[in-house]
């Protein structure tokens, strides 16, 4: 486990962030423990207090459960892992529409370059598979 | 609590403390900085009353500070202080006499968790070593508040991530944790709150989760606009 976090965003965000990114890429599956919120602290070199702060608000948000005592877990939920699948997908087009609007090309340029990119890398394959 | 009101302290002529005024909170970790270097380490010694005050008042879970305040309190120096030529083991055994709050329990962790070996002498160390060393010597005392004067100060980096590991185990557990340093480097995702010092005064105390969260700026950021505006 290990997360660059930028040091403008609240820590907090940038852990439900990462947490997002393992669910919708598959690394953290539906029902799978995860660890405690001293582990996380302390893996991640970050306060103990903002690694409680992100458990509570995916905890809210229906990201993580608790049962009783035991470790949380990671939603079940089909709606939820959808959402936030649905959710990195719109940030990330949302950014690159930013990005490439403030360099005013046109749109049909632009998308034919994004699948003759999409198409040469092997991260992209795997994608397109989905 | 830690409440630190309106603490004035002179040496000779010097007004090297102009009226300071912070809170530090059990249960997180408050970083006092400050780049000119006066004013820091003189804090520490007064809230664990080893200097007398010339005004202010400092609480301690709402009780001024008497002599009782080094049951609840430790002071951890910016380097070791015992002898040495003594072993790992005999600076502990030093502590657990001194000391009734000693937890050797939680030292004999420490150790492990530092990856010391209890025979080697002091003298022997490595600097980042004999920094692990000092730490243990500290937090091996069951007090409420820690104090810790440039924690982070002249030591590689790997020496550093360890400590900065330890500052979010069970060994710190829900304790108040004051620290001083000149540089904030790589520590500002570990403290909850920043007390900036700027020639014995407290220039401005904020959390830093909340900077990050209401204007986007890093601690860093903060620094730069308080001390050269």
């Amino acid at each position: 486990m290990n997360v660059n976090f930028n040091k403008r965003d609240p820590v907090y965000v940038q852990v439900i962030r990462y947490f997002k990114e393992q669910i919708a890429t598959g690394v953290f599956e539906p029902g799978q423990e995860i660890l405690s919120r001293r582990e996380l602290a302390g893996r991640l070199k970050i306060n103990p207090n903002t690694a409680q702060r992100a458990y509570k608000e995916m905890e809210e948000a229906g990201l993580i459960y608790t049962e009783r005592n035991l470790p949380s877990k990671i939603t079940k939920d089909e709606h939820v892992l959808k959402s936030v699948r649905q959710e990195l997908i719109m940030e990330a087009v949302d950014d690159f529409v930013h990005s490439v609007r403030s360099i005013d090309v046109p749109v049909d340029e632009v998308l034919d370059l994004v699948k003759e990119k999409y198409e040469s890398t092997s991260d992209g394959e795997e994608v397109q598979n989905d | 609590m830690i409440e630190v009101n309106g603490i004035k302290k002179k040496f000779g002529r010097k007004k090297v403390l102009k009226g300071v005024s912070f809170t530090a909170e059990k249960g997180e970790i408050t970083c006092i900085i400050g780049i000119n270097g006066v004013g820091k380490t003189t804090i520490l010694n007064a809230i664990m009353n080893l200097t007398p005050l010339n005004g202010g008042e400092i609480l301690i879970g709402g009780e001024k500070i008497n002599k009782h305040s080094y049951e609840k309190i430790t002071f951890i120096p910016d380097a070791i202080i015992m002898q040495p030529n003594m072993t790992i083991a005999e600076s502990m055994q030093f502590m657990a006499d001194f000391y009734d709050s000693w937890n050797q329990e939680r030292a004999i962790e420490l150790l492990d968790f530092f990856k010391l070996k209890e025979h080697e002498k002091i003298n022997s160390l490595s600097k980042g070593n004999r920094a692990k060393v000092n730490l243990l010597l500290g937090l091996a005392l069951d007090v409420d508040y820690l104090l810790m004067d440039e924690p982070f100060s002249g030591i590689d980096i790997f020496s550093r991530e360890q400590i900065a590991e330890v500052f979010t185990s069970h060994l710190v557990e829900d304790r108040g944790v004051i620290i001083t340093t000149h540089e904030i480097g790589d520590i500002e995702h570990l403290i909850d709150e920043v007390v900036l010092l700027d020639e014995g005064e407290v220039l401005k105390q904020f959390n830093s989760e909340e900077v990050r969260e209401t204007e986007g700026k890093s601690v860093v950021d903060v620094m730069r606009e308080v001390y050269q505006p």
